[in-house]
């Protein structure tokens, strides 16, 4: 069945969107991250405007978050002392990316910016995930499990301003996860992503939070961030399309659940391979559209 | 049951075109001038039909040009590998929606200078730069066909030279496609008859394409109460997360 979609001026097909949105769901529940930086691509390959797909997305994002926040709330798997820290950067740094948005769909570069970030964060991400699993697995199977230091100590811990979050067993500089925040809310405004697959390694690797807290914290913040960037594309820009919104989250909310469902019947790193074995492919798909000629150097944008 | 309808519609504005003085020999209608985009839009095919006061060798031909405004042509170049848009050039009054028909082959039934005049033709259009667009006139044919291959490749502008038919000279149909992405606003209908390259006769129509229902609603919130849209979109996000979880904790 198809539908018009108000805000981006077209039909499409209500099935369809649902099935893309419950496909991205299941992968979000499976892995914990990874439901904007698939969707979005998709969204734009099926023709809807670019504007229109980053904002619908970040609309979307809100729900699955949601709905996952409040799984990993009952089992006690969100620090939100983190979260609240990380939101205020993540809310500053989506209100700047939706400011950085407008100036680039002004000038006509908003396609190049949004396709060039996301070759190189995927590329970037998913070449550490899967060099990370991978190493994991192969340890894994010679059957030695070392446990180093709970973190690493670099420079990034001798900022001022430490905090001591209790949950997380950190006491840390309170300015590092502000600007990973402020960083990673600028992206998500960009690139339509919640910024899951950015915070999350970020939270482990750079912060040395507890992997168990991770998905849970970082879903917190991205419900803000999202929310955030929502009302601020509306407002500014008038690109969120709800009617594509609600139909991939009532896919995606779906997908999430049935997704954690088998959470337990793959294991972890093999989940992360695969991930990151997909991230890696559409990056270079990205990269691939980018250099290649273009059948006609001209295109036409019709202004309203 | 429809083309019965279609027929003594077609009986009707015959009998009342052989009546009519020679000022107005044209008679046309529209089998639909009022089009809403509503949730279940897929585009339109309205049938266009009338009768004219013709010889043999006379020809019609038809153009419907929807609202006029700003369409921006951008040109890629590569920069540093990859392709960028680097040059762009706007348009201040290019139709966003235009359709030429006729029973033959436009070049044969008008010549050039016809043609240039009367503006009929995708490349006769006369579509203005914004002031201080600065081109040589062979760059700025390269930038104009690049804007008529584009549109065309949107299907928002179509050309097709053989979608009129003719009947016993005086009868006359076709069909106007309205894509799914067609804009909103009036369309001005022309049907032209021509005789050995001269405008014998010409009729003029609209048709209004507005959205409607829902989606029109949708679309007027959007644009006049943003904020509040944005805040509502976020809510029932909000809520369908909330209820979902709701719903699987207890299977």
């Amino acid at each position: 069945m198809y539908i018009y979609l108000p805000i981006a001026e077209q039909p499409i097909h209500s099935l369809a969107i649902l099935g893309v949105g419950s496909l991205i769901g299941f992968i979000m529940g499976l892995v914990g991250v990874g439901g904007g930086f698939l969707l979005t691509p998709i969204m734009m390959f099926l023709g809807i405007p670019s504007p229109v797909a980053v904002a619908s997305v970040a609309n979307q994002l809100v729900a699955p978050s949601i709905s996952g926040v409040l799984s990993h709330w009952k089992k006690g798997n969100v620090d939100f002392k983190m979260g609240t820290v990380l939101l205020i950067g993540g809310v500053l740094g989506s209100s700047i990316g939706v400011i950085l948005f407008n100036y680039l769909a002004k000038v006509g570069q908003l396609d190049l910016v949004i396709r060039a970030s996301y070759v190189i964060f995927l590329s970037i991400i998913g070449s550490l995930m899967f060099v990370e699993s991978m190493r994991l697995v192969l340890r894994k199977r010679k059957g030695k499990i070392t446990r180093g230091k709970l973190h690493q100590h670099t420079w990034l811990h001798g900022l001022p301003f430490k905090t001591r979050f209790r949950k997380s067993k950190l006491y840390i500089s309170i300015l590092l996860p502000i600007l990973i925040g402020l960083i990673v809310g600028v992206l998500a405004a960009i690139m339509g992503i919640g910024g899951g697959f950015i915070i999350v390694p970020a939270m482990i690797y750079l912060l040395g939070m507890p992997t168990s807290l991770v998905v849970g914290t970082s879903l917190f913040q991205i419900i803000f961030v999202a929310a955030n960037t929502t009302i601020l594309q509306a407002s500014q820009n008038q690109t969120v399309d709800i009617v594509l919104a609600t139909l991939l989250l009532l896919g995606s909310v779906v997908g999430v659940q049935i997704g954690s469902k088998f959470t337990n019947v793959l294991k972890g790193e093999h989940l992360r391979l695969i991930l990151s074995t997909i991230i890696i492919l559409v990056s270079l798909q990205i990269l691939t559209d980018l250099i290649t000629m273009p059948s006609d150097l001209f295109s036409v944008v019709i202004r309203k | 049951m429809k083309n019965a309808f279609q027929i003594i519609l077609l009986l009707f504005v015959y009998t009342y075109s052989s009546n009519s003085s020679a000022e107005n020999n044209l008679v046309a209608d529209l089998s639909q001038d009022n089009v809403k985009i509503s949730t279940n839009f897929l585009g339109a095919k309205i049938l266009l039909f009338g009768a004219y006061d013709g010889i043999q060798g006379d020809d019609i031909i038809v153009v419907v040009s929807g609202p006029k405004g700003l369409v921006t042509v951008q040109k890629k170049e590569k920069v540093l590998g990859v392709w960028v848009n680097t040059k762009k050039i706007n348009y201040i009054n290019a139709p966003k929606y235009l359709h030429i028909a006729s029973n033959r082959d436009i070049n044969e039934i008008l010549n050039y200078k016809t043609r240039k005049i009367s503006e009929i033709g995708l490349n006769n259009l006369n579509v203005r730069m914004q002031p201080g667009e600065n081109i040589s006139t062979k760059e700025e044919e390269t930038w104009r066909k690049a804007l008529t291959r584009n549109m065309l490749k949107s299907k928002l502008w179509s050309l097709d030279e053989n979608s009129v038919k003719l009947n016993k000279n005086a009868l006359f149909r076709t069909y106007v496609a309205l894509p799914s992405n067609v804009p909103t606003g009036i369309f001005n209908v022309k049907i032209l008859h021509y005789r050995n390259n001269k405008l014998i006769s010409k009729e003029r129509s609209t048709i209004n394409v507005s959205k409607s229902g829902m989606s029109a609603e949708i679309y007027n919130i959007a644009q006049n109460y943003s904020t509040l849209y944005g805040i509502f979109a976020v809510l029932l996000a909000v809520l369908i997360g909330w209820i979902t979880n709701i719903i699987f904790r207890k299977i």
